[in-house]
């Protein structure tokens, strides 16, 4: 399967771990489908970015085409 | 649905019956889309028209007798549209655009004795489906008496062309024949199948006794033959009786030749009637244009204004009135058909679902609609239908049915006898709407029940289960009606007085058992409070929701009240049973945001005067605005001095969220002096933020109290993401299905909200 890429330069860091977020493969699902893509993450404690753009834009749009599957 | 019921749907729906004009029509000319064409100037798409369904156009078209014309509903509002004399122009200033297909050759000996109008049309139709025709006549030409009776209204040539089309074919003609009764008893023999014209031939020369003629087939006794056209009965010659005839003789011919019945569906053949209905209140009258000059006809600019008067007749009148309709482009018939196709759909997009989800379930379109179409009813089954299956999109109603089952909840719900008393002959019901509209108000119409009303009455917040109905949900429905019920026996049985239409709604069609009256008719009989606020010059418009449409107490008491109190009102341009859903019927409002919008202008707009009066909570919240003033009749009768009820801020989802669970909070401690329960910790959070955010958090259907969720977590917790830049943080919390995010920053006692959204998509549980 391949992965798109949603890493962008950010200026969020995890507060945390006091770290700067790095781009990393994470899996998301929604209703039986499992994509993989690459996110902003805390490298020490996995904290996933997702930024407002990518939620109320591709991600609601996928999350619309799976519920009317 | 299955496919017979679809069927029965959509014959309930007129909008694509015939228009009057072309069931009128012996051969069905689209008459109203020949105007719009010629209105347009757009003449080849008109002659295109005229070619599809009129033997010889050049003919017909010239000397159309227009039978049509007395149906013309441009008649009520003005003159029957001229269209005979349209269509003369028409075929005088274009020449043939579309030739009908010729299909292939089939076999059988055809004659057409006698070429007149209906021998020709019968020659020509037959000649199409495969059967060339022998047209034989005893004249020098084709027409039989029609150029006598035209004179200069049709040029020789139109003949010429007439013979060329016939031939081109495949008819064979035979002019001046020579006709006695033993050269027509020989045809009996060497055709299959014979029509007799009797415009143009002579009676007195059947070899056979000519008897009856069966109206539907045109079949005479005679085996194989088939008799039409001439003068008919007493009436005057008309050239459209002959091209109706010859055209029903032809498809008999075929049926014939088949050896398939001659009988069968042919009741939509010939002049027929329509169920189309068509509404011409509201459109200027206009006279009809007649050409300058008689014996020339139509210019072209008198035929463009003359055409342009027809009003396209059609139904929509459901459509005109409803937004979910006009938003989605649909008439009921296309409507239901594509409900069925996206329930069938096994593999692929579900494209229909929002469409299906988008209705107030408001049951305007079947008052309006003269056939009763339940456009309501089928949008309602086939949503429990997505829910039984598994087809619903989670988050449709997800908000909606979050908010009800918080409602229904410790936070929120509350049954208690009047403070003082243990039983209860009545139980006020407020509805969860009103009571996070207005709390005050309903502890002040509580309050004011107990002063008057016998017996005790006690006080129930909660849900009548509506969300869960609307969504689909019938199960949970049920359940929430049935511990209703439950709670309502545990009280005694008292009677419920119920402030919300769509509660009583609920309560009259899915629970009969209980003992339900009207807020508004209770307190019709009462003696009304002191009414404590500015009672306006101008009078109110009144808007009815869509859930007191079959509630015409309820409205009948809601305007006594009013002029009881002195409040001046009037009426909606469309209001009672033909009232619109203000866009929370059906949780339009949730599962299509802009619609539930434009439905709240829509329904605002039939206002007749500058200031309104409701008497659902939501209509008010829906409908009230910058512009509008809109008041809540409860809200009049027990006013807070300090609030005008006209121009109190809309209250938002938020607002009402927690409104609800102060209310139940507040009563507790005022009237029944329980100790105060401690609240979640989140909900201790001070949050504030500008309109904007507000406004942006309604549109994604979150909460302010999902805001607290988040930061409360994040805060206690330390996980949070941080912009050293301008200092803010960003979190996220996943209370179950939906993950919130909240990016704010930390000010003096609490702080500040500079955005919140969420997602359904699940992220991979990080270690903490």
């Amino acid at each position: 399967m391949s992965t798109f890429s949603f890493a962008e330069a950010t200026e969020w860091r995890c507060a945390a771990c006091d770290q700067p977020l790095q781009p990393a493969k994470v899996r998301v699902t929604y209703l039986n489908s499992v994509f993989n893509v690459e996110l902003m993450v805390c490298p020490a404690c996995d904290f996933i970015l997702v930024p407002e753009n990518l939620a109320t834009g591709k991600m609601l749009e996928v999350e619309q085409l799976l519920e009317d599957k | 649905m299955d496919q017979s019921q679809l069927r029965a749907l959509e014959a309930l729906c007129i909008q694509e019956e015939m228009p009057f004009c072309t069931a009128a029509c012996p051969i069905h000319v689209d008459a109203r889309g020949l105007m719009a064409c010629l209105a347009k100037d757009e003449l080849r798409e008109a002659r295109k028209i005229l070619d599809r369904t009129m033997p010889f156009p050049e003919i017909l078209g010239r000397i159309c007798d227009q039978p049509c014309r007395p149906f013309c509903k441009r008649a009520e509002i003005g003159d029957p549209l001229a269209i005979g004399p349209l269509e003369r122009y028409c075929v005088s200033v274009t020449g043939t655009v579309l030739k009908p297909p010729k299909l292939p050759i089939k076999g059988g000996a055809v004659a057409v004795l006698g070429a007149g109008f209906s021998g020709m049309t019968a020659a020509l139709d037959l000649s199409r489906k495969g059967r060339p025709a022998t047209l034989i006549t005893a004249r020098a030409r084709l027409g039989g008496s029609l150029p006598d009776r035209a004179g200069a209204l049709l040029p020789p040539e139109v003949f010429d062309q007439a013979e060329a089309t016939l031939k081109g074919y495949g008819a064979d003609i035979v002019k001046g024949a020579s006709l006695d009764r033993e050269t027509v008893d020989s045809f009996l023999e060497k055709y299959d199948v014979i029509y007799f014209d009797w415009d143009d031939f002579d009676r007195d020369l059947l070899p056979f006794s000519s008897g009856t003629t069966d109206p539907v087939t045109l079949a005479l006794e005679q085996k194989g033959c088939f008799g039409g056209g001439g003068v008919e009965g007493d009436k005057p010659f008309s050239v459209m009786h002959q091209a109706e005839n010859g055209r029903r003789a032809a498809l008999s011919m075929e049926r014939y030749l088949q050896g398939v019945s001659l009988t069968a569906q042919r009741e939509k053949e010939g002049a027929c009637p329509t169920r189309m209905y068509t509404v011409t209140e509201g459109i200027p009258r206009a006279s009809e244009i007649t050409a300058a000059s008689p014996i020339d006809g139509y210019t072209a600019e008198e035929a463009r204004a003359e055409a342009a008067r027809c009003i396209y007749c059609e139904c929509l009148e459901c459509v005109k009135k409803c937004a979910y309709l006009q938003e989605f482009q649909e008439y009921p018939k296309t409507l239901v058909r594509k409900i069925y196709n996206n329930q069938a759909i096994v593999q692929g997009t579900r494209s229909a679902n929002r469409m299906i989800n988008s209705c107030s379930l408001c049951w305007q379109c079947t008052v309006i609609c003269p056939n009763d179409f339940p456009v309501a009813e089928v949008c309602h089954a086939t949503r429990q239908e997505m829910v039984a299956t598994g087809h619903m999109p989670p988050s449709a109603h997800a908000f909606a049915l979050g908010e009800m089952e918080y409602t229904l909840g410790e936070d929120c719900a509350l049954i208690r006898h009047q403070p003082g008393t243990t039983a209860s002959r009545y139980l006020f019901f407020p509805g969860c709407q009103l009571a996070g509209t207005y709390p005050d108000t309903v502890e002040r119409s509580y309050t004011y029940l107990t002063q008057h009303l016998e017996g005790g009455i006690g006080l129930f917040l909660s849900c009548c289960g509506a969300p869960a109905d609307w969504a689909g949900q019938s199960e949970l429905f049920s359940d929430v009606l049935s511990d209703l019920k439950t709670l309502v026996g545990q009280m005694g049985k008292p009677t419920l007085i119920v402030a919300c239409s769509s509660c009583l709604a609920i309560f009259g069609k899915h629970a009969p058992d209980l003992e339900v009256m009207s807020l508004w008719q209770v307190l019709d009989a009462l003696p009304l409070p002191e009414i404590r606020f500015d009672i306006p010059k101008t009078p109110l418009t009144i808007h009815d929701p869509c859930t007191a449409r079959y509630q015409e107490g309820v409205r009948a008491s809601v305007r006594s009240i009013c002029a009881k109190i002195g409040l001046p009102v009037t009426e909606t341009t469309i209001g009672a049973e033909l009232a619109d859903c203000c866009g929370y019927g059906g949780l339009m409002q949730f599962a299509n945001r802009p619609l539930g919008g434009k439905a709240a202008d829509l329904k605002a707009g039939r206002s007749t005067t500058d200031e309104g009066l409701a008497y659902c909570a939501m209509c008010r919240e829906n409908m009230v605005g910058s512009k509008t003033h809109m008041a809540h009749l409860l809200d009049c009768l027990f006013a807070d001095p300090k609030k005008d009820p006209l121009t109190r801020a809309r209250v938002g989802l938020s607002g009402r969220h927690e409104q609800r669970a102060r209310l139940k909070a507040r009563l507790q401690s005022t009237l029944w002096q329980d100790p105060a329960e401690s609240s979640a910790p989140h909900r201790a959070i001070r949050l504030e933020m500008d309109d904007e955010i507000r406004v942006l958090l309604e549109e994604r259907l979150i909460l302010v109290e999902d805001m607290q969720k988040v930061i409360h977590q994040a805060e206690t917790t330390g996980r949070y993401l941080h912009n050293p830049a301008n200092g803010r943080r960003l979190a996220s919390f996943k209370p179950a299905v939906v993950t919130y995010w909240a990016e704010y920053e930390p000010a003096d006692d609490g702080f500040i909200l500079h955005s919140g959204y969420s997602h359904r998509m699940q992220l991979p549980e990080a270690d903490s």
